[in-house]
């Protein structure tokens, strides 16, 4: 990977949790560019491309206050991964890539019935059960055995068809970013490629970064927030980050095709093709979101199917009385419809976040009504083998990043880089060695999602509490991992 | 065939070719060969593929968006590519592989997408080069 700061433009520290790049006209530039970071984060994150992507991202007609970088941030394609853009409903632009091929790739954190210390001497068996029901997908199908009828009213009802059809209980939906499914979804504008890759991939892990987490509670930060979502130390949850698998992927692609196309016609150039966008209310653009909130819907029954068959392996393990709950799904790859004010004015936005997470403060309507009091639940998971956390977003998120927080730790090192001088069976030993068990579908799964490769996820979450955009809840540490 | 480019989240490849065909083949070649070891799998069936674009670049994510699809989609591994037909519009191909088989096939890289991401096709003294970057 480069090591050279590549970027020539100003970065002026405005505290110490904000930098700025101003604006520059000669790039292009509408607005300025907002990067939430600490002075350490700061220097790892010049050294790759990111901050020059969100510069480009700040080049996107109709973008609304600043173009803004999470401590997370890293390079991506065309928009940073770690970036959020908000753009006006009338005059602004919708990307595909703005969203990422991974439509709605999200996290959902489920809560047990379980302490560590019942799970830790059943454990090995635990793991081994659940990466028997909880497939990959690597090799071939998930145990969702559907058609292209039912197809179509996943995409349309997300989590709550799947609970309908047995995969899951009446609470598991309503506790979803949205419930679950999203409005507007248009399954004729999904393509029958998407639909085809799609359809034996539901209830799938997938692979990258990808992962299933069994973890334990180690430390309390925020008691009423940990009241309310129902967790205390020492408590066994499971973090599932999968997305919509193989159908959103070719949403992406697709769209990005048809907007490099259609560009010219709207009179859009750009600094990175895989910036492709188009008005939000040009029929492309409208096709888009519809075939967007599909994928989304798809990926909520995806996530929710995993967690049925989670629920299968604990209670094979642990019997029958083992309960486990969904604390709350969020999504990290997706534009959204929302109202914030900016400079003085309520304006209709469609807030792209890739790789960020909604954080609504407490109050907020759109959270479940048990949270509401406290706000809604956000979860960051660190890199495999480290901790990951549970937050709860705050005021300060609404006013500075239009309702939007970090999504992880943030990737430090190439695939090829964290592989170099590395034996995926010693790295899995120590992994082992320090209590928690891998399994992986693929040999290279282990090596090249080692900690190594990322950021500290505690340095990530420092600058996100002290800014105000979200506040610690609680640590998590992980037990054992599945891995594609 | 090819050579792998480094990038922070995902992975990349360069990749060569005489003639702007044999640079189309190869380049799916290098893509199936980072998703699967592309040893594993028999050259036993003829596959028809096709793509189209606007110019090459538009052409060539076209092309490794269509070998990606009958890889994930149809579930067929292919090994060989000969390229019939090239215009900056439109590519044909015959392709050699045989269906998916988790127990023979082994994976490497779940490859999402092929992205645009200083995508790059170059002509020099002894052929064609390409550089492309897949979301894993």
């Amino acid at each position: 990977m480069p090591v050279e700061i590549r970027i020539k433009a100003q970065i002026e520290a405005i505290d110490a949790w904000r930098y700025r790049i101003a604006r520059d006209e000669r790039r292009g530039m509408r607005t300025d560019v907002l990067v939430y970071a600490s002075a350490a984060l700061m220097e790892q994150i010049r050294k790759d491309l990111s901050l020059e992507q969100a510069m480009n991202v700040a080049t996107l007609p109709g973008i609304a206050g600043h173009s803004l970088a999470m401590p997370d941030i890293h390079q991506g394609y065309g928009f940073p991964i770690g970036g959020v853009a908000a753009m006006d409903f009338d005059d602004g632009v919708v990307s595909p890539g703005g969203v990422g091929f991974d439509i709605n790739c999200g996290v959902r954190l489920v809560r047990t019935t379980l302490e560590a210390g019942d799970v830790r001497p059943k454990l090995r068996e635990l793991i081994d059960q659940i990466f028997r029901d909880v497939p990959c997908g690597a090799g071939g199908a998930g145990f969702v055995r559907i058609g292209l009828q039912d197809l179509g009213r996943v995409l349309a009802r997300g989590a709550g068809w799947m609970v309908e059809n047995g995969f899951g209980e009446e609470r598991d939906a309503r506790f979803a970013e949205a419930g679950g499914a999203l409005e507007g979804a248009d399954a004729a504008a999904v393509s029958a490629r998407a639909k085809e890759r799609g359809l034996p991939q539901l209830g799938t892990l997938g692979s990258g970064n990808h992962f299933l987490e069994v973890q334990y509670v180690e430390e309390i930060h925020d008691a009423d927030a940990a009241r309310a979502f129902g967790i205390a130390a020492g408590q066994v949850v499971v973090l599932i980050h999968s997305g919509s698998r193989g159908l959103g992927h070719q949403v992406c692609t697709d769209y990005v095709a048809e907007m490099n196309k259609v560009m010219p016609r709207h009179g859009i150039t750009l600094p990175d093709r895989q910036l492709a966008c188009c008005p939000i209310r040009a029929p492309e653009g409208q096709a888009y979101l519809g075939a967007m909130c599909a994928a989304a819907n798809f990926a909520w029954a995806n996530r929710q199917g995993i967690m049925h068959f989670l629920r299968g392996a604990f209670r094979r393990v642990f019997g029958d009385a083992t309960r486990l709950d969904l604390i709350y799904d969020v999504c990290h790859n997706i534009a959204k419809r929302e109202r914030y004010e900016v400079e003085g004015r309520k304006r209709d936005l469609l807030v792209h976040r890739k790789g960020a997470t909604r954080a609504f403060p407490a109050g907020h309507r759109e959270i479940p009504a048990d949270y509401r009091h406290v706000g809604q639940p956000v979860f960051v998971p660190g890199s495999m083998g480290t901790a990951s956390w549970v937050l709860v977003g705050a005021e300060g998120a609404m006013r500075e990043t239009f309702g939007s927080v970090c999504h992880g730790a943030g990737r430090l090192m190439s695939r090829t880089a964290v592989r170099k001088g590395r034996d995926a069976r010693q790295e899995a030993k120590k992994l082992e060695d320090a209590g928690i068990l891998v399994r992986s579908e693929t040999r290279d799964g282990i090596l090249e999602e080692l900690p190594e490769a990322y950021k500290n996820v505690d340095e990530v979450i420092e600058v996100v509490h002290c800014a105000g955009l979200a506040r610690k809840v609680a640590r998590l540490r992980p037990m054992g991992v599945i891995k594609g | 065939m090819f050579e792998i480019l480094e990038h922070p989240a995902d992975i990349g490849f360069r990749t060569f070719g005489g003639t702007l065909e044999e640079l189309f083949a190869n380049a799916a070649v290098a893509l199936i060969s980072i998703a699967c070891e592309i040893d594993d799998v028999a050259p036993r069936i003829e596959y028809a593929l096709s793509a189209t674009g606007t110019d090459h670049e538009s052409l060539l994510v076209s092309w490794l968006g269509e070998v990606l699809y009958w890889f994930d989609g149809k579930r067929i591994a292919l090994r060989e590519f000969r390229v019939t037909h090239l215009a900056p519009d439109g590519i044909r191909a015959a392709a050699w592989g045989e269906p998916r088989d988790a127990q023979r096939h082994r994976s490497k890289l779940m490859v999402k997408a092929v992205t645009w991401h200083q995508l790059r096709i170059a002509r020099g003294d002894s052929g064609w080069m390409a550089e492309v970057y897949l979301d894993i």
